[in-house]
């Protein structure tokens, strides 16, 4: 369906010279510059991501589920300014996740198998955005609004804010799902088999988390050590991998159809 | 194959998306002025009661083509493939933004016509929905950001003696992009620029929208009445794979 159209493949090798200017070039002038921006935003994003839910708005790890009304407006009072200053770099900064989705949509495109994975994957991770990450963002920027506001108001922001984050799971569930058959049935050696397994890891803690719904406190609460410190490992390790899998998929990439080769062995910096 | 049959149609739609859309807007009567954000609970609730019928009527009509702007996204969608990329991973990142900025105004639309459906609640929970309805209509820019810098790359990234879009076009992008930053940051005041009915976050970054559809909305005509031309001119019907 793309009509994507090869340009000349003149100035093919990265110039020698120092670190930065082959990382502008790769970026600039290579074959390979659309996937080598998409995966340098994805690293970008991913390296902003983190640190401005830990550090500025400081609202991960999550609260107590337990905490009575003036333990939650205080908490959201402490938070007045991180909140809307941290979460507004993440509205300000969103769209880059569209580019991480793509690549990862792309990854499937090379695969030996129909479209219809990249497609339903793009679309999932679109969607998944909105309850899994804008929507407690909304209710946790509200919440710091009005200090003022009644405390009933503010408890049901808190709990809005913290079982969208844990309990969004079908989207990721399902993503993760298709991502893992994916790279099982591809015959083109795009990602190792032991990666798609992974999948099933990440996918796997959707299903522990969804009784944070039932439960207010142990270790199924939103903020427990199997709902909420369990999947962050998993995600942690499960986003390492993967942005180094894509890493390893562009440098072999050959824009054929086939399989994906093998890096020359003696080559030790990135293509 | 890409067949290009009712493109035209889809594109001439985009007129009266502005005009129907320009008409919900000022028949909304917390958008000109838009609403303050210093209204106490009991403010907030006697404008429900006062123009219920016209909160409710402006809202039905965006609930009604609120997505209007998805087939003409899809348009540049398409164009974006025709560009000379090796890869179709800046059409996958536009196609990835289209639906999530109609999906956060359909939210905040929600909370506007919830918030009218029983003005006699209790004024706090009004202010609770007309907050949620204005943090959610201002924030809802991080798709639009997105696919205004994805549309600037494609445009850079499009080496080709006639490009689909001209270089002015990326720049623009990234200008427009430019001004939808600060409403992001609406959470941080009540009062100021920075707050929903602020300079930045209200005027700047609507107008933004608005100029952004109408130029987009002219170039991308451009764009698609020249594929027809030389399609025509080289006899084809169909091309492409």
């Amino acid at each position: 369906m793309s009509a994507v159209i090869t340009p000349p493949e003149s100035a093919a090798t990265p110039p020698a010279g120092p670190l930065h200017q082959r990382i502008v070039w790769h970026l600039s002038r290579s074959p390979k510059r659309e996937l080598w921006l998409a995966w340098a935003t994805m690293l970008v994003f991913y390296n902003m991501f983190f640190p401005i839910f830990f550090i500025v708005a400081q609202v991960q790890p999550p609260p107590q589920p337990t905490w009575d009304h003036a333990m939650q407006v205080h908490w959201f009072n402490e938070r007045h300014l991180g909140i809307p200053l941290g979460l507004g770099i993440i509205f300000a900064i969103g769209g880059m996740n569209s580019i991480n989705n793509a690549l990862i949509a792309y990854s499937m495109r090379r695969m030996s198998i129909t479209r219809v994975f990249g497609y339903s994957y793009l679309i999932i991770y679109a969607l998944s955005a909105i309850p899994g990450l804008y929507l407690l963002c909304i209710a946790l920027i509200v919440g710091t609004l009005r200090p003022e506001r009644n405390p009933e108001a503010i408890e049901w922001l808190y709990d809005f804010a913290f079982l969208s984050f844990d309990g969004t799971m079908g989207v990721f569930l399902i993503g993760s799902l298709i991502w893992m058959v994916a790279i099982l049935i591809d015959k083109n050696r795009v990602f190792p088999k032991w990666f798609g397994y992974l999948n099933l890891c990440n996918a796997l803690t959707e299903l522990v988390v969804a009784p944070c719904w039932i439960f207010r406190r142990g270790v199924l609460a939103w903020n427990g050590q199997i709902a909420w410190w369990l999947d962050m490992v998993v995600f942690g390790v499960y986003q390492v991998t993967f942005i180094v899998m894509l890493f390893q998929m562009i440098r072999r990439e050959d824009f054929g159809t086939g399989p994906l080769p093998d890096l020359p062995r003696k080559k030790k910096v990135a293509a | 194959m890409r067949r290009i049959d009712g493109e035209l149609i889809l594109l001439w739609t985009l007129p009266a998306t502005i005009v129907i859309w320009l008409a919900a807007f000022v028949l909304f009567p917390g958008f000109m002025p838009p609403m303050s954000p210093t209204m106490s609970a009991n403010e907030v609730a006697a404008f429900y009661r006062d123009n219920a019928a016209a909160v409710r009527s402006s809202m039905i009509v965006f609930n009604w083509f609120g997505v209007c702007l998805v087939p003409i996204l899809i348009l540049i969608v398409m164009q974006i493939r025709r560009m000379a990329h090796r890869t179709p991973i800046f059409s996958y990142a536009m196609l990835g933004c289209v639906a999530s900025g109609p999906a956060l105004f359909l939210i905040a639309n929600v909370c506007w016509l919830l918030a009218a459906f029983r003005p006699e609640r209790n004024p706090e929970l009004t202010q609770l929905l007309n907050d949620f309805a204005w943090i959610t209509f201002t924030i809802l820019v991080p798709y639009l950001i997105g696919q205004s810098v994805i549309l600037a790359l494609a445009i850079y990234f499009d080496d080709q003696p006639n490009p689909i879009f001209k270089r002015w076009v990326a720049l623009f992008n990234l200008l427009v992009a430019a001004a939808l930053v600060p409403a992001a940051f609406v959470g941080v005041s009540l009062t100021g620029p920075l707050a929903w009915d602020g300079v930045l976050s209200f005027w700047v970054k609507n107008i933004a929208i608005a100029v952004w559809i109408v130029v987009m909305g002219i170039v991308l005509g451009q764009a698609v009445y020249r594929e027809r031309a030389e399609r025509g001119s080289r006899g084809e019907e169909l091309v492409d794979a």
